[in-house]
């Protein structure tokens, strides 16, 4: 049997898994503590793909090109992204808490609209990627970009250093219990709205760096925040809201069964990934890993 | 008195028999009447689009305003209905792309039993959920059938979409089609109106304000949940129906999450309290596309921007708003009134 295709296969869906674990983390830490569903979370990655490509540029013309201003390219953008989220939390967001979700849920997706054509005012219609100019490996018979390699350790390392921060800081482990009882939380005197900015800005972070580290890989161009958004809630409901290995692992699912389905239903790869949502919705509606309490 | 005098007018008396919606929809549909009398054809064909997705809205609102659920599939029945009515569009038209009357209004008789039928499958496992999940299970299941009508090239002619559906020549007339698809909103508005006023209507107002009490009740709340998301699918069908003729072409789109989104706007936009609201909505909606799409590509930004704007300041929507107006004028009237009267009470000469 040959394995070639099946091992790019699957290189590629794992990678695509860790881009939708960074971007889904977020979002399910969100609507675990503040039970907000962002809508714009896929729009502000998009948006935080735009700012790392325009600050690696920058980069570039002034100490001259190469691959590694990446990675300052990325902490930048990773740094302007969460200070927009922290913004848009303080101005925005903070107003809806106490709303009904529909309204919640269309003032994210107002901010998806304006984002989108803000993005289109500032940076224009064209597509925007980083070549790093890495050569392809060989290996199990076929060649790989190595670059993959990279993406799938920073969200193998994200993900860790997740779950210390959740389980072993003090602020982690407020965070976690804000998931369970925010009215409790607050009654023992944590100032809760504190802890909510500092959620959205964190997810909003982790989804500048999934823009980031996504940039070499493929181009990010308009209208991609529509298709990765609803992937991201179909990972977040797969796996169960608030739960951080549940996010993992619905990850993994989502990625790797859309790029093997590409193989073999090239049109039809995302419709397999919403019949398992549906699936998962009927079965268990809290998710793979998530508590029935939420439910 | 003079309070008085103002609340025997026929708008007031509307108002006070119907809601806000009483006086509005007179006004709509007199305004509806005068469209095509408009200079030029653009605002006839723009009046068009203004009742067929005002249609769309209004069914999406029998879920979101009087069911309590917000779906983000809503545009899959919208779709079916509007494939179902080309496909026998496309089957039933001559060799040389006529076809007739009969034929014509059959085609357009296919697309609400499809939709509804599509509905009653969704439907049957969505209304076990409620809140969010019933918000991404529609949307999962939308966007499940917009890729399976995308992908199956064989039966749906994929993302080429259908083309070619020219009317029968009395209705490529658009002021013909205008008053043809006038005609058909009324009835369908006068029927959705008929259910929301009906028994059934008012148990889907008490199961959306506390589910638990109307099983208390003994409402059969999934049953009900199911026969109104049914009856919301079937009339998003025959705004689909309507739909195809209209732009003479379908388009998977039309499925999509994107097109969901509209009836939302629409909806929050005009107001999801009232039933009138979403067609107050596709109003405003469809109308200042036509006119901001004339002068920039930004019309995202702009729509955007005024949803925005609504969820922050203006929650019920405009009817939502005119009508805490008009109930806090109305108070205010009365307590003078009542003021007034008590003075004289106290004025007449006890016996």
């Amino acid at each position: 049997m040959d394995i070639a295709p099946y091992a790019l296969q699957l290189f590629s869906g794992l990678s695509r898994a860790m881009v939708l674990f960074l971007l889904s983390a977020g979002l399910s830490l969100i609507f675990g503590v503040m039970n907000i569903l962002n809508f714009a979370h896929a729009t502000l990655w998009l948006l935080s793909g735009y700012v790392t490509f325009s600050i690696f540029t920058f980069l570039g013309q002034q100490f001259g090109a190469s691959p590694w201003m990446l990675v300052p390219a990325i902490a930048g953008a990773v740094a302007v992204m969460a200070l927009v989220g922290f913004a848009l939390e303080r101005f925005l967001i903070r107003h809806t808490y106490d709303r009904e979700l529909p309204e919640q849920l269309l003032l994210t997706f107002a901010l998806v609209l304006i984002l989108g054509d803000v993005i289109k005012l500032i940076w224009g219609l064209e597509n925007r990627r980083i070549n790093l100019g890495v050569r392809p490996i060989e290996m199990l018979d076929t060649l790989v970009n190595p670059y993959q390699f990279v993406i799938i350790g920073t969200g193998v390392a994200v993900a860790v250093g997740l779950w210390l921060f959740l389980h072993r800081t003090r602020l982690g482990k407020i965070v976690r219990a804000a998931v369970y009882s925010r009215s409790m939380v607050s009654a023992l005197g944590i100032p809760i709205p504190k802890i909510y900015a500092l959620v959205f800005a964190l997810g909003v972070g982790l989804a500048a760096l999934a823009g980031g580290v996504f940039l070499p890989l493929l181009p990010m161009a308009l209208g991609v925040d529509l298709d990765i958004i609803v992937q991201c809630f179909a990972v977040v409901v797969i796996g169960g809201f608030g739960s951080m290995l549940g996010t993992f692992v619905a990850s993994i699912i989502v990625g790797v069964v859309y790029s093997f389905s590409i193989l073999f239903w090239p049109d039809g790869a995302l419709a397999m990934i919403f019949l398992i949502v549906i699936a998962v919705l009927i079965v268990r509606p809290w998710g793979l890993f998530g508590t029935e309490l939420r439910y | 008195m003079t309070a008085n005098a103002k609340r025997t007018g026929p708008l007031s008396r509307l108002y006070a028999k119907f809601g806000i919606s009483g006086p509005v929809t007179p006004v709509l549909l007199a305004a509806a009447i005068g469209v095509p009398w408009l200079p030029g054809e653009f605002w006839t064909h723009v009046g068009t689009e203004v009742l067929i997705l005002g249609l769309f809205a209004m069914s999406f609102n029998l879920l979101y305003g009087y069911m309590g659920q917000i779906s983000f599939g809503h545009a899959a029945f919208f779709g079916v209905g509007a494939y179902a009515t080309a496909m026998l569009f496309t089957a039933l038209k001559g060799a040389d792309g006529q076809i007739g009357v009969a034929d014509f209004l059959l085609s357009l008789l296919v697309g609400p039993p499809v939709a509804a039928l599509t509905a009653l499958f969704v439907g049957f496992f969505c209304v076990r959920l409620t809140g969010i999940y019933f918000a991404i299970l529609t949307l999962a299941f939308g966007e499940l059938l917009f890729y399976i009508v995308f992908s199956w090239y064989s039966f749906t002619k994929g993302d080429d979409g259908i083309q070619g559906l020219l009317p029968p020549p009395f209705f490529q007339d658009s002021t013909n089609f205008y008053f043809f698809t006038l005609a058909i909103v009324v009835v369908a508005a006068a029927a959705m109106w008929r259910i929301t006023e009906s028994p059934f209507g008012y148990a889907m107002r008490t199961l959306r304000d506390n589910q638990r009490r109307a099983a208390f009740l003994g409402t059969n709340v999934r049953a009900h949940m199911l026969a109104n998301f049914v009856i919301a699918g079937a009339f998003a069908g025959v705004a689909g129906a309507l739909w195809g003729p209209f732009s003479r072409s379908v388009n998977p789109t039309l499925l999509g999450w994107g097109e969901s989104g509209i009836a939302v706007f629409m909806t929050l936009i005009g107001g999801a309290g009232s039933f009138i609201g979403p067609m107050l909505g596709s109003v405003i909606y469809t109308m200042l596309q036509a006119v901001v799409k004339m002068y920039t590509v930004y019309w995202p930004l702009t729509i955007g921007t005024i949803i925005l704007l609504i969820v922050l300041f203006a929650p019920g929507g405009i009817l939502g708003m005119i009508d805490k107006r008009v109930q806090a004028t109305r108070a205010r009237d009365g307590a003078a009134e009542a003021e007034a009267a008590a003075a004289a009470r106290a004025e007449a000469p006890r016996p």
